[in-house]
């Protein structure tokens, strides 16, 4: 009886597994059919779109869920408005967003890439139009903003075409874009001032800063907070931009002994000089980046040079509760304040690094899927219409053809000091490290604690990042 | 005894499903592995690009790449600080807790309790207790009169600052076995040995320790292993092999090398060194630490 019962279990258990696996094959087939058949109907309704709203078009549709990827979360100053857009869409539409949004860092990138390569990709992502997507650009995974105004003539139309970055893999435009950047330089004007400071203006050169410094270490403050060991991204593009020009900081040098190379490896000198007068903090080669942001927050640390998004981290770090505006210490606030990056040679302290270097994309995989295309074309077009830029983007670029005038009342101290510098600022240029990226920066970048130790020569280490960089072209 | 448990194949048919998912996820991943460190991949989930020039390049770089000797000698270092510090501290607290009558449970709970955390919360917890400014250490320090701050995360301290809590956390684990086997020696040997005028320390010396042994061999298998594959705690640490890359791991090297510099073949190489190092090191354990079959 035994024996019977136990080969009654097995054949049921092997019964269950042969027809686990040909349901699976029955599924994937009637999934297929289906497919094919909702192609069918989407070849004819794409036929029959014209020029209507795609919103419409996404509500009247049958509900679908869509997954979205985004930068805009932690510490983001975007994270909220994020949150509250998603939320209005999906009440709009009735659609409903998979959010699957996360800092921007080289993890999230390695992410992205990866999901690609694996097909398990979102069907919207909000990521760089630089370097940084050229994999999945050049694999054909993304869909162009021309290709998708065939089908919906006003998509992205609110934007001004000259202003959209092209991808570097292919010039052509794939992004739509709604923030820009800017690098630039906070400033803890109380450091300053118990150190006898004078707030560095659009006129400070590289000496004046200099000098600056050595007043503040002698006052007993860390000049500089930056954590060379984890975060030298600033200090790498604006050292080599201070060698260079607006004109020619885009181009990437041939190896590390012609005139672009010599600038880089200069620009790395200038770090490694820092780091030798003792401006950077005691620990900045085991600090995390958010240690030395403390050590900037608490009054320790005089300068941090560092995004526009981190003006959502200092004010987050001045209010009681982070997650509510309401309990803002404005007075805390005012003793942050934002300007130039000191220049040095021909650049001008007043050009900037920044620009429009992110955009919606909206995937292949998204487009070709009939009950997901008007979704997602909704979603972007939602994201990137007139209000919402102007809400997400506050003092930094947009490429919006008719910019709705900014509501500065709106604004905290730091905000309206931001949009004051931007007011003067003579160059927008993007950052050389978004072209030249992924393992090309391994050596600069996390080789930045030997080089400024002297471990490592200067001229070795940009030339292994240019052989790399070679290699993958 | 029914047919059942005399004819094998029944019990081939069920060790098959396992011997499947083995083959699937481990001996397949691990076959490609090697075939991966010796083609060019510069992009995780990408697929290779060619072969190496020559095939063999990863394998010449892992010789000349000062980071990988670093990482092998702190894997050493953490194998010791793994034998002498998490076994060895494990034995001296179950031979002190095998001695007392009250609160043998208290204590047993109080030395396993770092096992249930995840190594990632313990490193961001050392992660405050080691911080420059503010940390838990270092103001204790001022209290007791320091007056300047210590790095305790540079190139001098990093190394200890990373093991001691890899350390701290496996001490219940092993204290846990080690008080197991003890609890297995029969109460009439020491009983005896207390008759014939044995000391304390004799007792230990020539009863306890000894017949404890093929416990002990087992720890220290599990020790050296175990050492082999520490991760988590360490990169939440110290990411990077921060500062300077001196506190690399071979665990820690490989994941920087595949997941941050995107050098995916050469992670896969450094997949194939580990695999390698366990085996010997596995070998070499079983070979000086021999059980004994007469306890």
């Amino acid at each position: 009886m035994k024996k019977r019962l136990a080969a009654l279990v097995l054949a049921t258990a092997t019964a269950c597994l042969l027809v686990g696996c040909g349901s699976t094959e029955a599924t994937g087939s009637a999934a297929t059919a289906a497919a094919a058949d909702s192609t069918a109907a989407a070849e004819t309704t794409t036929q029959e779109t014209t020029a209507a709203a795609t919103s419409e078009a996404a509500e009247a549709a049958e509900p679908v869920e869509i997954t979205v990827t985004t930068t805009f979360a932690g510490e983001d100053g975007n994270a909220q408005n994020y949150k509250d857009a998603v939320a209005a869409w999906e009440t709009e539409t009735g659609n409903t967003v998979s959010d699957m949004s996360a800092t921007s860092d080289e993890t999230l990138k390695t992410r992205i890439v990866t999901d690609f390569e694996t097909g398990s990709e979102s069907d919207v992502l909000f990521f760089f139009n630089g370097a940084d997507a050229n994999d999945f650009v050049s694999a054909g995974k993304v869909v162009s903003i021309d290709d998708i105004r065939k089908t919906y003539p006003e998509y992205a139309d609110n934007m001004n075409d000259d202003l959209i970055s092209a991808s570097p893999a292919d010039n052509v435009k794939y992004a739509v874009p709604v923030n820009g950047y800017w690098e630039a330089m906070f400033v803890n004007t109380e450091v300053l001032d118990a150190a006898g400071v004078e707030m560095p203006t659009a006129d400070t050169t590289w000496d004046e800063f200099l000098d600056d410094c050595q007043k503040i270490k002698d006052a007993g403050y860390t000049p500089i907070a930056a954590a060379l060991g984890n975060i030298p991204h600033y200090w790498w593009e604006y050292c080599i931009f201070n060698q260079q020009t607006p004109e020619n900081h885009l181009n990437i040098p041939a190896s590390a002994d012609d005139e672009t190379g010599t600038q880089w490896c200069n620009g790395l000198a200038d770090i490694k000089d820092l780091y030798e007068k003792g401006y950077f903090p005691e620990n900045t080669l085991s600090a995390t980046d958010d240690e030395t942001f403390a050590s900037f927050t608490d009054g320790k640390a005089a300068f941090l040079l560092d995004g526009s998004w981190k003006v959502g981290g200092i004010v987050s770090n001045c209010q009681s509760d982070p997650e509510d505006a309401s309990t803002l210490d404005t007075a805390k606030l005012d003793n942050f304040d934002v300007t130039y990056f000191p220049g040095k040679g021909n650049r001008k302290t007043t050009d900037l690094v920044g620009g429009l270097s992110m955009g919606y994309y909206i995937t292949k995989k998204a487009w070709d899927d009939p009950a997901k295309q008007a979704a997602a074309v909704s979603f972007v077009e939602y994201m990137t219409s007139d209000e919402m830029v102007a809400k997400f983007a506050q003092h930094t670029a947009t490429a919006l053809k008719d910019s709705p005038k900014v509501d500065e009342s709106q604004f905290n101290s730091l905000q309206v000091k931001a949009m004051s510098m931007m007011s003067g600022v003579t160059s927008l240029t993007g950052a050389v490290q978004d072209l030249f990226n992924g393992d090309c920066r391994v050596s600069t970048f996390d080789g930045m604690p030997k080089i400024v130790t002297g471990k490592t020569d200067i001229a070795e280490a940009v030339q292994e990042g240019i052989d790399t960089y070679n290699a993958a072209q | 005894m029914s047919n059942i448990y005399r004819k094998r194949k029944y019990a081939v048919i069920f060790l098959i499903p396992a011997l499947l998912f083995m083959t699937v996820y481990l001996y397949y991943p691990f076959f490609v592995n090697i075939v991966d460190s010796f083609q060019s991949i510069r992009t995780l989930g990408a697929g290779s690009n060619n072969w190496n020039d020559p095939w063999y390049s990863n394998y010449v770089e892992l010789i000349h790449d000062e980071v990988v000797w670093t990482s092998l000698k702190n894997t050493g270092i953490m194998i010791i600080a793994t034998l002498v510090g998490q076994v060895g501290i494990a034995l001296l607290l179950a031979l002190m807790v095998d001695n007392i009558h009250k609160g043998v449970q208290f204590f047993r709970t109080v030395y396993f309790f770092p096992i249930v955390i995840s190594a990632t919360a313990l490193g961001l917890l050392f992660n405050l207790v080691f911080l420059y400014d503010k940390g838990m250490l270092n103001q204790l320090l001022e209290i007791f009169g320091k007056t300047f701050l210590t790095d305790w995360k540079d190139e001098s301290h990093a190394l200890a600052t990373m093991m001691i809590p890899v350390v701290w956390q496996y001490v219940g684990f092993y204290f846990v076995i080690i008080e197991t086997g003890l609890n297995n020696v029969p109460d009439e040997l020491y009983e005896s040995a207390k008759i014939d005028g044995a000391t304390a320390l004799q007792r230990i010396r020539y009863i306890s320790v000894p017949m404890i042994h093929n416990v002990m061999v087992t720890c220290i298998t599990l020790g050296v292993t175990g050492a082999l594959k520490v991760f988590d705690l360490p990169w939440t640490m110290f990411p990077k092999g921060m500062p300077l890359d001196e506190t690399f791991l071979t665990g820690t090297y490989m994941y920087y090398q595949t997941m941050e510099a995107k050098n995916v073949d050469y992670g896969s190489t450094l997949a194939v060194l580990i695999v390698v190092l366990g085996v010997i090191l596995a070998q070499i354990t079983k070979r000086v630490f021999k059980e004994r079959e007469d306890i």
